[in-house]
């Protein structure tokens, strides 16, 4: 396991629960390198005085702030900004409990575990009512705690029979949405009945595992490919679709097409291991180009849909 | 409302319709840049060839990816640009599912959905339909060169997009290691403790919370201005409670006496409260 971002407990009324926590997600993300072209050495980047003009030690930095208003920089040192650092109180605060439904997700910020810290059967007798209890009622407990030099607003919940702490974002770091362009005119009850239809002959379960992160794998794929020599191409954009004059017409053909697929949705059709060149054509580009990889099919990255098609199908 | 981010057209079955993307979310942590101590002046980041020891322009540096120790791969920016895919400004909706079964952990950034031109009746019989449906749309889209899988949810009046995290990208709960005790919670236990939750238990009310350390941070930015003296505040360190049971009952027994729930109200206010006191002490 990964190490512990911190270490402290978990306090609510006088109740101690020692805990670590850990982060919820992990970097696949391909990261890049800057490097010099010439030689392909790696870029190193230098902290220098803008006004001298020489290189700067990493002690000779201090934090600059610009006063608006009065036309002047204001320098602070780490000892100014450690004046204001949060104390460390190694706890984790928790001060309310909520509905877990009045939480709008669009609050949280970053996923993380909490674990019990050390093996005392009396810790873990508390997490584990904790994890109980918080389950059975499903809420979340709202606090604040200190990492780094920082001070954040949590909310604790449980998710795999664990808990788990999310850092949440200030209200008044969410935009107002009043201003965006909400769109036109209410409805009618056809057009909305035809929707619903539509939406759910679309519906399926929400299985996570269903979704890769195609960009990942092409990335990989292009590195990959380089590797070995090859060209890589950027794909011809497909043009953007015109909106559709007519929203209940597009409605009932899109239903009647959907209905006429057996109402299962497209996705279906990549777990099922019956599928053969016939359905292609019922595939995305995407998804035939996945396909395409998987067979090694070359020169896959430039091919259009009905190439890919016919690539496959041999 | 701020510029729109992107522009494209979310379609179903064989509905468009134009939308735009605005940010939902602004981060309001207080920025510093960095500057020389002695003399104030901006710090700058310059480029330097770690071989040859010298200035390197920005026209020469290249993007590698290390595909084994010291070993670079070169992309330049249209071959990375090759993995965004082919329909860059196409929200195309692959599925709908029911929120509730979307586990907010699988939200990364959040972002308002607005209608683009001539997209505006059909965007709100997206939005209705939505609601009515409690469903979220799901499907892939490609912003700043990336291809995102993005949900599609009514929030309030707007429709909300959420980037997601893919599943290979969420720890499973089994690795964080968890021996659950010999003896589980007694009953009784789990009664203190169902108490103690019903008497913290509020209504989630966001706008009560602030960003203390940012408050204090810009007033420390006043004061510095205004030519005051800093002063550093002590550590504290916590004290641990070892009886569950005693730890529980005595929670609630303060609560009939000082007010458990209020202590935990008054912690809301404590860390300002503390820490303004300490920048009192500084003027």
């Amino acid at each position: 396991m990964a190490r512990a971002l911190w270490a402290g407990s978990l306090s609510f009324g006088l109740v101690n629960v020692p805990v670590q926590l850990f982060s919820a997600v992990r970097d696949l993300d391909l990261h890049f390198t800057q490097l010099h072209e010439k030689d392909g050495s790696p870029i190193e980047t230098r902290r220098f005085c803008a006004e001298e003009d020489r290189e700067v030690p990493y002690e000779e930095i201090a934090h600059g702030y610009d006063l608006e208003d009065e036309d002047r920089r204001l320098v602070l040192t780490d000892e100014d900004l450690a004046s204001v650092a949060p104390r460390k109180t190694r706890t984790i605060d928790i001060h309310a409990f909520v509905d877990l439904a009045d939480v709008d997700p669009i609050h949280f910020d970053h996923p993380y575990f909490l674990a019990p810290s050390g093996d005392s059967e009396g810790t873990r007798r508390a997490y584990q009512l904790l994890v109980e209890v918080m389950r059975s009622t499903d809420r979340a407990a709202l606090g604040r705690f200190v990492m780094r030099t920082k001070e954040y607003l949590v909310a604790v919940r449980v998710r795999d029979d664990r808990l788990s702490l999310t850092t949440m974002l200030f209200a008044d770091e969410i935009r107002d949405p009043g201003d965006v362009p909400a769109g036109g005119r209410k409805p009618s009850k056809a057009q909305l009945a035809g929707a619903v239809k539509l939406i759910e002959a679309l519906s399926e379960p929400w299985n996570p595992d269903d979704y890769e992160d195609r960009y990942r794998k092409r990335l990989q794929d292009v590195v990959a490919r380089k590797k070995s020599g090859k060209r890589i191409r950027a794909p011809k954009q497909e043009p953007q679709p015109s909106p559709v004059p007519d929203l209940m017409a597009a409605l009932e053909r899109s239903l009647q097409e959907a209905q006429g697929r057996g109402g299962n949705g497209k996705r279906a059709s990549g777990d099922n291991a019956d599928d053969d060149g016939d359905d292609l054509a019922g595939l995305s580009r995407d998804e035939l180009y996945e396909r395409a990889q998987q067979a090694d099919v070359s020169g896959r990255s430039s091919m259009s849909k009905q190439q890919l098609i016919k690539a496959l199908s041999r | 409302m701020a510029r729109s981010l992107w522009n494209g057209t979310v379609t179903f079955g064989l509905v468009n319709v134009p939308v735009k993307l605005y940010s939902a979310t602004e981060s309001k942590t207080v920025h510093f840049h960095e500057v020389h101590a002695e003399d104030g002046a901006r710090i700058e980041h310059r480029r330097f060839c770690a071989k040859e020891d010298r200035e390197v322009p920005y026209e020469e540096v290249v993007k590698g990816y290390e595909v084994s120790d010291g070993e670079y791969v070169v992309l330049d920016k249209d071959e990375i640009a090759a993995a965004s895919g082919q329909r860059t400004h196409v929200i195309a909706v692959e599925a709908f599912v029911e929120i509730g079964e979307i586990d907010p952990v699988f939200y990364d950034k959040a972002y308002f959905l607005g209608a683009g031109d001539k997209g505006e009746d059909g965007y709100r019989l997206l939005h209705d339909a939505l609601e009515r449906t409690g469903r979220a749309a799901l499907g892939r889209f490609t912003f700043h060169n990336r291809e995102y899988l993005a949900a599609i949810r009514p929030l309030d009046d707007v429709l909300a997009l959420h980037t997601m995290r893919f599943a290979d990208e969420l720890v499973p709960g089994d690795d964080v290691e968890y021996e659950p005790p010999e003896q589980g919670p007694s009953g009784r236990e789990v009664e203190m403790a169902d108490k103690l939750l019903e008497s913290l238990h509020e209504d989630f009310r966001p706008k009560r919370y602030h960003d203390e350390y940012r408050e204090a941070v810009l007033d420390l930015i006043e004061s510095k201005a205004a030519g005051k003296e800093i002063v550093a505040p002590k550590e504290e360190e916590p004290e641990s409670a070892p009886d569950l049971l005693a730890s529980l009952e005595a929670s609630l027994g303060g609560g009939k006496r000082s007010g458990g729930a209020k202590r935990s109200g008054g912690g809301k206010r404590s860390g300002g409260g503390k820490r303004s006191g300490g920048r009192k002490a500084k003027s």
